[in-house]
């Protein structure tokens, strides 16, 4: 509504205005000419026009941007003395004091450095693949972990389609170049993980205890990592979990291999998702064929906790537990004999952590941690009872000062606590350690401009058991070639401790050693990126043992060798509509003399060459997306004391697995997803298990390491259930 | 007598200055938004944001001619062939100062959300999953935060059409609330004037919109 009088008391004002005007244009005739003509240019640090630039009074309407050729002009009817500011998106801001006294004032030419944000600066990609939905050097995207189709939603295998990696089909855990799977180190939010994969008997292969729809991101290393991670010879695996959760909802999941539920509640401030699964395979084996003899299918249970808690203005709280139990048991051939052992296995296991990140006045971010994880292996073999017990618990606190744009620093300290136990149980003998190791780190980043960066680190530790104190220096440059082409540099020195079962043998055992050096080339442009990586490794100090990997004698430090090779990767989300791919070539020659070989060999883990394809493409009108994984290595080493004496001198045939699968997306929150690894049946041998003795004929009789079964089939449906009715399965998928 | 009418003149002066100084901020305002109707190019919205800026800086507790810089910033990226990802984080960054002065502002919260469908339309793929579920609350919270701005109503219907195009479910959700703010969009007509610097924007994309509906 419009108040009646308005108009008038406008006119009134206006008239008021002219008159006073009227007044002040006699009283102060001299300021009415006191304009005072601001000009001037504005440069890069490049001495290139810079257009575009808010040039302005301070607490003035009076400014101008600058032209084509970066000049600018503009009058102010301020005096005195002012401060001119000049400003532009993505440039640091400059001012500048001036005095303004009527007339023309000419401004030293003004130039405007570039601010380096993450977003426009070159980022170390040496020996790092990042999987997230933001980020320059993304390699994959969450999503992708749950829609490979090899990788039956586990995370490790959608790493197995990344570069560097191998396959150990009847493993199952992460094999970095030429390394075991022990050398990758696991970290959920900063904070180590122990036990990070299922137990697992005879052949069949284990999968991460974590589901991937609890992470927003992860940092995949082949090698040459920060120095905030350490006890991994090859690489580390940084897995960062969700921040606060935007909705309440709950998710059901419906399997040929289980079920679960998980429920979110959330608002602004807090958020907590509570879930539990229970899996069996035994229906499904029941139904399908299996080449192993299962006397128990492989079955398990979980609960699981986390929430978030928004602290302050800058924080977060991030807390999350967790508890399950599995098992199965299994009937083993024994080479040369008809007999059968029995291999009977129960897991438990519980994982909780907590921590808390907050950015502090004056440039500094404060994080701080504790994690707890307990493993208990109950293992019956034949009338052999075992119970293994591991126990972790990791605190950590870092603090990042940013300096400048330029400069920026990251201290640390860690303390581990970390007892290991073995006991046979019916004859009562028990033997174990308690480790206590501590760290501290440095990482110093500094950005010469933002095309060339470099990063040097520094990370010492200390163990109680090996009484054995070191140090470890890493160092990497990025370069930016051109637009999109950048050259990245890494070397540095890694050490870990032995694993635990050799460690409980013999507790003087030190640091096994390894030295890297990468050079990675990396080019990526609107949905395409290129990746070419070539490196070199050097192994000290590897543990070697008389006798066989399950009764191992004399256990010393006494190994070494080498790992070098080259991997391509290329992923194109571009050319054709609706389609995504990605092709992955490694190529790694890996030699050392470790456990029982007395010579330097091949690793059975280390195939030479590695080829994996990941196609998938949606159709809009049927609502699917159909994938397709192709995974390919030349074969895998293995010793045949029927050929001759010596090491590792025959190999299986090559390795070969097409897996497909189909997402079914009928509504916006439900997802049918059907997939089957090996549809080709191919029979995968992944080495061959000799009888000791030869028989009467002088053959050492064999059995091979194969599959499960030719083919895993499975159908899964999920139906996420919300009051809002937005709220779709599309999140999690 | 001359001292007295000296005395009324500089009294006068005073006041008229103050007034003048009000009037000085809706005046720019009122210009600054007539530039922002011409822009043509991308240099010229570069201009007009440094103008919108420029009046943020000499009036520190308004939160309009930061949230018409964020707007104009937003309008560039999806018009013209400039760095859009930058484009809209400024825009994000802007927008959120425009929040601290603003906190519960609907009109704000909802442009908020229309940058973020910007951020998405660059990458569908694989930032939708992320972030179509903190735009679609956005847009919630904004309706919630005002029932009568026509804008967060309608973005919300863009996005809902969005989706039902996905799921090949029908448009006649997004009809609703499109229909639903074209009522609102009639009733801010009658309020708009010639001095009128509140967000008016966004009708034609929801009449765009309606060429889905019967």
């Amino acid at each position: 509504m419009k108040w009646p009088f308005a108009d008038l008391i406008q006119i009134r004002i206006e008239m008021k205005a002219k008159f006073i005007l009227l007044i002040y244009f006699f009283l102060f005739q001299t300021l009415a000419f006191g304009q005072t003509i601001i000009s001037g240019f504005v440069l890069d640090e490049k001495g290139i026009a810079l257009p575009g630039v808010n040039v302005f009074i301070k607490g003035g309407y009076d400014g101008a941007t600058s032209k084509i050729d970066g000049s600018y002009r503009f009058e102010t009817e301020l005096e005195g003395y002012q401060i001119l500011v000049f400003q532009f998106m993505g440039f640091k801001s400059n001012q500048l004091s001036i005095e303004c006294k009527a007339e023309l004032l000419e401004i030293e030419t003004i130039i405007l450095t570039e601010e380096i944000t993450e977003m426009n600066s070159v980022t170390i990609s040496a020996g790092a693949m990042e999987a997230s939905d933001e980020g320059k050097s993304v390699i994959l995207r969450p999503l992708d972990i749950v829609t490979t189709p090899s990788a039956m939603g586990d995370i490790m295998g959608a790493f197995q389609t990344l570069p560097g990696t191998s396959t150990v089909g009847n493993d199952g855990r992460l094999f970095v170049r030429g390394g075991d799977a022990s050398e990758v180190g696991i970290y959920i939010d900063g904070m180590r993980v122990g036990n990070a994969y299922g137990t697992t008997a005879g052949n069949v292969p284990t999968r991460t205890r974590f589901n991937p729809n609890l992470f927003k991101g992860t940092f995949f290393s082949t090698g040459g990592y920060s120095a905030e991670y350490g006890q991994a010879l090859s690489s580390a695996l940084a897995l960062n979990t969700k921040d606060l959760s935007i909705r309440s909802q709950g998710d059901l999941s419906i399997m040929t291999v289980g079920g679960g539920y998980s429920h979110t509640l959330a608002n602004e401030k807090h958020s907590i998702t509570a879930s539990a699964n229970y899996f069996n395979l035994g229906p499904y084996q029941g139904l399908i064929k299996q080449e192993i003899d299962f006397e128990a299918a492989p079955n398990a249970w979980d609960v699981e906790l986390a929430a978030q808690k928004k602290t302050g203005k800058n924080g977060l709280l991030k807390v999350m537990a967790r508890t399950e139990s599995g098992g199965m048991s299994l009937w083993q051939l024994l080479p040369g004999t008809d007999r059968k052992v029995l291999v009977d296995l129960k897991n438990d296991y519980s994982y909780a952590q907590a921590n808390w990140r907050t950015i502090l006045k004056n440039e500094w971010t404060i994080f701080t941690g504790i994690s707890y994880s307990k493993n208990l292996d109950l293992i019956g073999y034949d009338s052999l009872q075992i119970e293994r017990s591991n126990e972790l618990i990791h605190i950590k606190g870092t603090a990042i000062k940013d300096f400048s744009d330029r400069l920026s620093a990251k201290f640390g300290v860690e303390h581990f606590i970390h007892p290991y136990s073995e006991k046979l149980v019916r004859e009562g003998w028990v033997r174990d350690f308690d480790d206590r190791e501590t760290y501290l780190f440095t990482e110093w980043d500094f950005y010469l401009n933002k095309d060339l960066v470099f990063r040097g680190g520094l990370r010492g530790g200390a163990s109680k058991v090996s009484e054995e104190k070191w140090l470890d220096p890493r160092f990497s440059v990025a370069y930016q070639l051109k637009e999109k082409g950048q050259l990245s540099f890494a070397a540095g020195s890694f050490h870990q401790l032995p694993v635990d079962n050799f460690r409980v043998l013999n507790t003087d055992l030190q640091n096994s050693e390894s030295n890297h050096l990468i050079l990675n080339y990396l080019f990526s442009k609107d949905g395409f990126t290129f990746r070419a990586e070539t490196f070199y490794k050097s192994y000290d100090n590897l543990v070697t043992f008389e006798g066989l990997p399950d009764n191992p004698e004399l256990l010393k430090n006494g190994g070494s060798g080498y790992a070098k090779g080259i991997d391509f990767f290329f992923r194109d989300r571009q050319t054709f509509r609706n389609t995504d791919y990605w092709v992955t070539y490694s190529f790694v020659d890996s030699k050392r003399s470790f456990n029982q070989f007395q010579t330097e060999v091949q690793p059975s883990f280390a195939p030479k060459h590695n080829l994996s394809v990941v196609v998938k493409h949606f159709i809009v009108p049927f609502k699917s997306q159909l994938g397709a994984s192709f995974a390919y290595n030349d074969g895998y080493s293995y010793t045949n004391p029927n050929v001759d004496n010596s090491e590792m001198n025959a190999k299986t045939k090559s390795f070969q697995n097409l897996s497909l699968s189909w997402s079914y997306l009928p509504k916006p929150n439900l997802i049918i997803h059907l997939a089957c690894t090996n549809v080709l049946g191919r029979d995968n041998v992944f080495g061959f298990t000799f009888s000791p003795k030869a028989n009467t004929e002088g053959i050492f009789e064999s059995i091979p390491q194969g599959q499960v079964a030719p083919r895993f089939l499975f159908l899964g449906i999920f139906l996420t259930l919300s009051k809002d009715k937005t709220a779709n399965n599309l999140n999690n998928l | 007598m001359k001292k007295y009418i000296l005395t009324t003149a500089l009294s006068l002066l005073w006041i008229t200055l103050s007034f003048a100084s009000e009037s000085a901020f809706e005046e720019a305002m009122i210009k600054q938004l007539k530039s922002k109707n011409m822009i043509q190019t991308a240099e010229v919205a570069q201009d007009v944001i440094n103008g919108f800026m420029r009046i943020a800086e000499a009036n520190e507790g308004e939160w309009l001619p930061l949230y018409y810089a964020a707007l104009t910033q937003t309008e560039t990226a999806f018009r013209f062939d400039v760095n859009k990802d930058q484009y809209f984080d400024q825009a994000l960054e802007i927008t959120k100062q425009a929040a601290q002065i603003s906190p519960t502002n609907s009109e704000i919260t909802a442009l908020h959300g229309y940058i973020l469908m910007g951020k998405i339309s660059l990458d569908p793929g694989s930032r939708g999953q992320s972030l179509s579920p903190q735009v679609m609350e956005l847009f919630g919270k904004a309706i919630a935060q005002d029932r009568s701005n026509p804008r967060a109503v309608n973005l919300m219907s863009q996005m809902e059409l969005g989706m039902s195009k996905f799921f090949g479910s029908g448009p006649e959700k997004a009809c609703g609330m499109a229909r639903m703010s074209l009522e609102l969009y009639q009733k801010e007509e009658e309020k708009i004037s010639e001095k009128y610097i509140l967000p008016t924007w966004g009708k034609d994309q929801m009449m765009e919109l309606m060429k889905n509906c019967n």
